[in-house]
């Protein structure tokens, strides 16, 4: 497979790099960020919106930031599964990443900003013309969902990356910068719900680093992932959870893999505990969560049954934090 | 025995007494000395049989091969000969080729599944700078197809497309970009046509067929192939003491070989073509440029490159080997087409999906009264190797076991996608998966052990198969009981805990078909090689053989250097080209080991022969009496008495000059006569027995296999080494389509999981700890008695784990691949039946003994001894399938039982309860229609 040819930029500092995305953005190019690019790259291959101008973060210092408090988006999944400063719910997670090999090249940055993914759409040049193409990358044709026809308004791509909900349930936060300076903002709050936008960062603006609060090392957290195989796959479904060790209100459940964001389960939780006098049943909490979300039929498990296995890898997840077999 | 020196006139004067070296003398080891060791190794008794006189044991009985046997390298585990090539990235693929001013072709690929092509224009493309020619499916009307009898491919559409991905044209350019970009600039007219992706809709009558057969053609419908056999007595399975009956959906999969298809074709200063492919079978590749390009053969010189894997997925003649030589043709310039890996997937030939019905009952003794196989197979758009496949999937399930009777429906379809062809285990995995879970049911409703009762209705060695099959040697019971205590099945089976499960399989396939493809049984042998030693003592072979990474090359390596007596180093295995090789058949039906290696032990047998004559003449001694050993050739009695092979050989080819000799091999006449009597065919067969045992998690319905224990009957394991690794790889295979690989065809048709990501080819993390068991029953007509272990070994694995998650679960899935979600399907599907909640609270099937246990034990007692005799040959009496039905072998069985039929076309009343394959005999062939009109 042939790359398609695009100009490789490497800023040494968030200045230069905000500099220079301005620059590019006056001058009407548009471009992309990229930081190990094993999500990136491979979708320029299969020429699925490649575009001119690529803006490496391999250069910034910054980015390589990696503390129980803040990890940059240049750490790779490889160092932060080996680093002893991070949480072990992080580690945790990013050891299920992928395989070995790319996770010493996928970082933070590119897992939390993974492009969402769906078979109608991951997929060669003409393959996806003789699908006639699809609303996420029309090429000009204003073409139709494929997963649900006849709704032209939002994608429904499948958000599959591991980190994010488990970032969501330590209550971490990412520091986004870009021409017009930088903003901080929860992770819960980072993704929009709508396959194409996938995230809130505004052209021009790349997310340097994840923040984590004081008491998330407190925290006890446990990520299930469901996949068929061990190794390279994309989550099915995914559910993280954590608590402070016996703080029933200190729970929180995040799920990806299942919809086009990844979601915390706030609501669900809240309810359940005003139902349960404050305390954790876990069947019914694994059913309540299972009610909560609806996955599409576009990843390689059917979305039944990943409905339906929400319920046991919740299960599996509170019985993890709790210590309960 | 001391050891004497094996190269003439180089004396130790060579070498100071300081052990320097002389000035002016080089200290390379002297031609003919097998390396730098100058000493002849003793004999290595070891691996001499003891029916000449050594150590190996022959439990089987001796074998014609015994006296050719030197101890030399038959039996040793060794790494390939190539490997070397191999692992140090110098081993030249198809995509390594690189020639001087060669340009880049790019296919262009149909968007839809079905379409005529009503016109191309070409001009912007040809417009465009860099492009150097341009080629449609007019510059090559000519049909071809692996088949003689079913050609339907054109090197690009002629007039319709038939799949996604089928090919349209091809563009040549002075680099990929330009290639690529040439793609966009045709500009074609296309009227659209109803494409069918259901096989059941392929039964139907259709307003335009993917393919037209002409008088042929079975009414208006998609029905490639249909097969009707029918043998024995049906009446038995009137009154079943047990019956299973499974429908079986299979999804379809592919090789998943590492190496894309590559090929770069060279039209020489003469003109004559130079087309490099990694190629399992470049015979049939030759045969095909030949027909497409209108020029005879000898201007055609196909070499095969290294090939990185197989497995049946690159024994067709392809379009792409066509394109290139098309371009080449026209562009003046060598042309490279590289495909990327959803150009694979797009030209596919994997297993075919496969809609399978099995019925089988047993009667009150516990004998199989009959087999009933339905077996409807999607072909794709193309026929490839599928006139075949639709007999294998019926036929190649006729043995181990002796039948009372045998039924079998098949059909194979054409449908909008691409073609199905063949895959290591060709035709045979589907139904033998199918057909050993049904005995693990019909064994758990007699309640015996499902291996005692396979131990109870064995064919044994030296017999024929309803179908007229010839067995020779056969270690199925071997296995069977060596996978038994290894893997401590009696402790284990139905006595799990619930998520734990074990389970059995067995496997039988051909060992080289009996009737190859381009084979005239007049005029040509199945396999020749011709062997050269020139004067320098090193031995060159020339064989066609295609090593695919099965090790076809070593193992040709290895018996050359048994006959000779010569370290393996010194055998030079030269089988790249058409112009140097001699024909063979190729890579396929597992017919290289037996086939090309007995060539190659005649043509062996016929330098030894020179080389003994010349012993004869300067020892004195007779070649009865004198003995080849490693680089000599010695009297008998006296050690010291002889010459080196070198002195030999030069004494042999004084008059001569190299020394030349070439062997084949032909199979002998088999087999019956009536219609379809040749499919399945074969010299030899192998056998084979898994235990697999398996995890399924009940929540999630993720089964992982854990353990396996392998058994392999190989006849006679030329290296150990290799059969182990089949053995291994053969189970990762078939692990891989019964628990995750599946070509997945969404709800437009689309091949949804073209590339590695998504066809999930297991990884390290699901590989179970395997062990292999190879079982030696000698074959009397394979080379030292070997028979193949590239295919068969993958048999069993499937219906293994099928059987494991039985055990583990207690519910039967026959959906295949088993991935999560169908499991819990299945699971969610017998809570409800059962009217529980939770599946942690499913019960496990469990095991007592019912009166017929004890009668099969005691029966297997008897076969055991049976067969032991009848595998030394002490007992040579005739035996036929319907002996354990009481029948007398030495008449023929329709003059012994009334309603005993053989039968190639259904009886008129017998329509209305055919399967869902058998219903293309209700359709008739349109002469037949033209004759009611």
């Amino acid at each position: 497979m042939l790359m398609p040819p695009f100009e490789l930029h490497h800023p040494e500092t968030v200045e230069d790099a905000c500099a220079l995305a301005a620059t590019l953005m006056e001058e009407g190019h548009s471009f992309d960020w990229v930081a190990g690019g094993t999500d990136v790259l491979p979708n320029y291959k299969w020429r699925i919106n490649p575009k001119p101008h690529v803006i490496s973060l391999a250069s910034i210092p910054d980015a390589f930031v990696l503390s129980s408090s803040e990890i940059g988006c240049m750490v790779s999944l490889d160092t932060l599964v080996a680093s002893e400063a991070a949480h072990p719910l992080l580690r945790q997670a990013a050891a299920k990443v992928a395989s070995s090999l790319i996770r010493k090249s996928a970082t933070v940055g590119g897992n939390l900003c993974l492009d969402t993914r769906c078979f109608w759409y991951n997929q060669s040049e003409d393959w996806r013309r003789s699908i006639d193409w699809c609303h996420k990358a029309d090429c000009g044709t204003g073409a139709d969902c494929r997963v649900i026809p006849n709704q032209n308004t939002l994608c429904v791509a499948t958000y599959q990356g591991d980190l994010a909900p488990n970032f969501m349930v330590l209550n971490a936060s990412v520091l986004i910068v870009g021409p017009n300076g930088e903003r901080t903002v929860d992770v819960a709050s980072f993704y929009q719900l709508d396959g194409m936008k996938k995230n809130i960062l505004e052209e021009g603006e790349f997310l340097l680093k994840v923040m984590l609060p004081k008491d998330a090392s407190k925290r006890e957290g446990c990520y299930q992932k469901l996949r068929v195989r061990e190794t390279w796959d994309f989550p099915e479904a995914g559910i993280a959870a954590s608590w402070i060790p016996g703080q029933t209100d200190t729970l929180q459940i995040a799920s990806t893999a299942l919809e086009s964001i990844p979601k915390v389960h706030s609501e669900q939780i809240s309810q359940h505990l005003k139902e349960n006098n404050g305390a954790i049943d876990v069947k019914t909490m694994a059913v309540s969560i299972q009610k909560s979300v609806k996955p599409v039929n576009n990843t390689a498990l059917p979305p039944r049954y990943r409905r339906a296995m929400v319920k046991t890898l919740t299960k599996r997840a509170l019985m993890g934090i709790m210590k309960e077999n | 025995m001391g050891s004497y020196r094996q190269q003439p006139g180089s004396g130790k004067g060579d070498q100071r007494k300081d052990g320097k070296r002389i000035a002016g003398k080089q200290v390379f080891p002297p031609p003919g000395s097998g390396g730098s060791d100058p000493e002849m190794r003793p004999r290595d008794l070891d691996f001499i049989p003891e029916t000449v006189g050594g150590r190996e044991p022959k439990p089987a009985g001796d074998h014609i091969h015994d006296r050719d046997r030197t101890g030399t390298a038959v039996g040793k585990p060794m790494a390939l000969v190539d490997s070397n090539a191999k692992v140090t990235g110098q081993a030249w693929y198809g995509d390594d080729v690189r020639l001087q001013g060669e340009a880049i072709g790019k296919i262009l690929r149909s968007p839809h599944h079905y379409a005529r092509i009503k016109s191309i224009d070409t001009t912007r493309v040809e417009a465009l700078p860099g492009v150097l020619a341009v080629a449609t499916g007019k510059d090559a009307p000519n049909r071809f197809g692996v088949l003689p009898v079913t050609k339907d491919e054109h090197a690009m559409a002629v007039d319709k497309v038939r799949h996604v991905g089928d090919l349209v044209a091809c563009v040549a350019a002075v680099d990929e970009a330009t290639a690529i970009q040439a793609l966009s600039l045709f500009d074609i007219e296309w009227e659209l046509l109803e494409p069918v992706f259901d096989p059941k809709k392929g039964l139907e009558d259709h307003d335009e067929p993917i393919h037209w057969r002409g008088k042929y053609h079975l009414a208006r419908t998609n029905v490639q192939k249909r097969v009707f056999q029918e043998f024995g007595d049906r009446s038995l399975v009137k009154t079943p003491y047990a019956a299973s009956h499974g429908s079986w959906t299979m999804a379809g999969v592919h090789h998943g070989f590492t190496e894309p298809h590559a090929v770069v074709a060279h039209w020489d200063p003469n003109g004559r073509l130079q087309l490099y492919t990694p190629q399992q079978v470049p015979h049939y590749t030759h045969r095909a440029l030949s027909t497409v390009l209108d020029v005879p053969m000898h201007q055609i010189n196909v070499v095969r490159t290294f090939v990185g894997g197989g497995f049946g997925g690159k024994s067709d003649p392809f379009p792409h080997e066509m394109c290139a030589a098309i371009l080449a043709r026209k562009a003046g310039v060598p042309i490279r087409i590289t495909f990327d890996r959803e150009e694979v997937y797009w030209i596919n030939r994997g297993r075919h999906p496969s809609h399978i019905d099995v019925k089988m009952t047993a009667d009150n003794e516990g004998r199989i009264s009959g087999f009933d196989i339905d077996a409807l197979i999607d072909g794709g758009g193309f026929a490839s190797f599928g006139h075949v496949t639709s007999y294998y999937n019926g036929v190649l399930a006729t043995a181990p076991y002796e039948l009372g009777s045998f039924h079998y429906t098949g059909a194979r379809v054409w449908t909008n996608k691409p073609a199905s062809g063949a895959m290591r285990g060709h035709g045979a995995v589907n139904t033998r998966c199918a057909v050993e879970v049904g005995l693990d049911e019909m064994a758990e409703q007699m309640a015996v052990d499902p291996i005692d009762l396979r131990l109870a209705n064995l064919l044994p060695p030296h017999s024929r198969t309803i179908s007229g099959f010839r067995i020779t040697s056969n270690g199925m019971r071997e296995a069977l009981t060596r996978v038994r205590e290894g893997s401590d099945w009696d402790n284990k089976f139905r006595q799990l805990p619930l998520g734990k499960g074990i389970g059995i399989g067995c496997g039988f396939f051909i060992s080289g078909s009996g009737l190859p493809i381009h084979w005239d049984p007049k005029n040509f042998p199945h396999a020749t090689v011709h062997i050269q030693v020139d004067m320098d003592g090193g031995v060159t072979v020339h064989t066609g053989a295609a090593d695919i990474g099965q090790g076809s090359t070593t193992a040709i390596a290895q018996v050359v250097a048994e006959v000779l007596a010569l370290p393996v180093e010194m055998i030079h295995v030269r089988s790249h080209e058409s112009d140097t090789s001699p024909v063979d058949l190729g890579s396929y039906s597992s017919r290289v080991t037996f086939m090309n290696a007995n060539a190659a032990i005649r043509a062996a047998i016929g330098i030894r022969d020179q080389l003994l004559k010349a012993a004869w003449e300067m020892l004195g001694y007779h070649p009865n009496v004198l003995v080849l050993n490693d680089r000599r050739i010695y009297y008998k009695h006296d050690p010291a008495v002889g010459v080196s092979y070198l002195q030999a050989l030069h004494k042999a080819q004084e008059d001569t000059g190299a020394l030349i000799a070439r062997g084949a091999y032909r199979s002998p006449p088999m087999g019956g006569v009536h219609k379809g009597a040749a499919a399945g065919l074969a010299p030899a067969y192998s056998f084979s027995a898994y235990v697999a045992e398996v995890d399924v998690d009940v929540e999630t319905g993720k089964v992982s296999c854990t353990n396996v224990w392998a058994a392999h009957d190989c006849g006679k394991a030329l290296n150990p080494l290799a059969v182990r690794g089949q053995i291994i790889g053969s189970c990762h295979m078939g692990l891989g389509q019964v628990l995750s690989e599946k070509m997945v065809y969404g709800r437009t048709g689309h091949l949804q999981n073209a590339n590695l990501l998504d066809y999930k080819i297991p990884s390290v993390h699901e590989m179970p700890h395997v062990e292999p068991i190879i079982v030696e029953s000698s074959d009397p007509e394979g080379p030292f008695g070997a028979k193949e272990a590239g295919e068969g070994p993958l048999l069993p694995i499937l219906p293994a784990v099928v059987n494991a998650v039985y055990d583990a679960t207690g519910i039967r899935m026959r959906d295949l691949p088993l991935t999560p979600d169908v499991v819990y399907k299945g699971i969610e599907k017998h809570l409800k039946k059962v009217g529980l909640d939770d599946p942690l609270d499913l019960e496990t099937p469990t095991l007592t003994h019912g009166p017929l246990q004890q009668q099969l034990v005691e029966r297997a007692k008897e076969h055991e001894v049976r067969d032991r005799l009848r595998q030394r040959s002490e007992d040579t009496s005739a035996y036929v399938n319907g002996v354990l039905f009481g029948f007398d072998p030495n008449r023929p069985l329709n003059e012994q039982v009334e309603g005993w039929r053989e039968a190639d076309e259904p009886l008129p009343e017998q329509l209305a309860e055919l399967g869902f394959a058998g219903r293309a005999w209700l359709k008739k062939e349109q002469r037949h229609m033209e004759d009611d009109a």
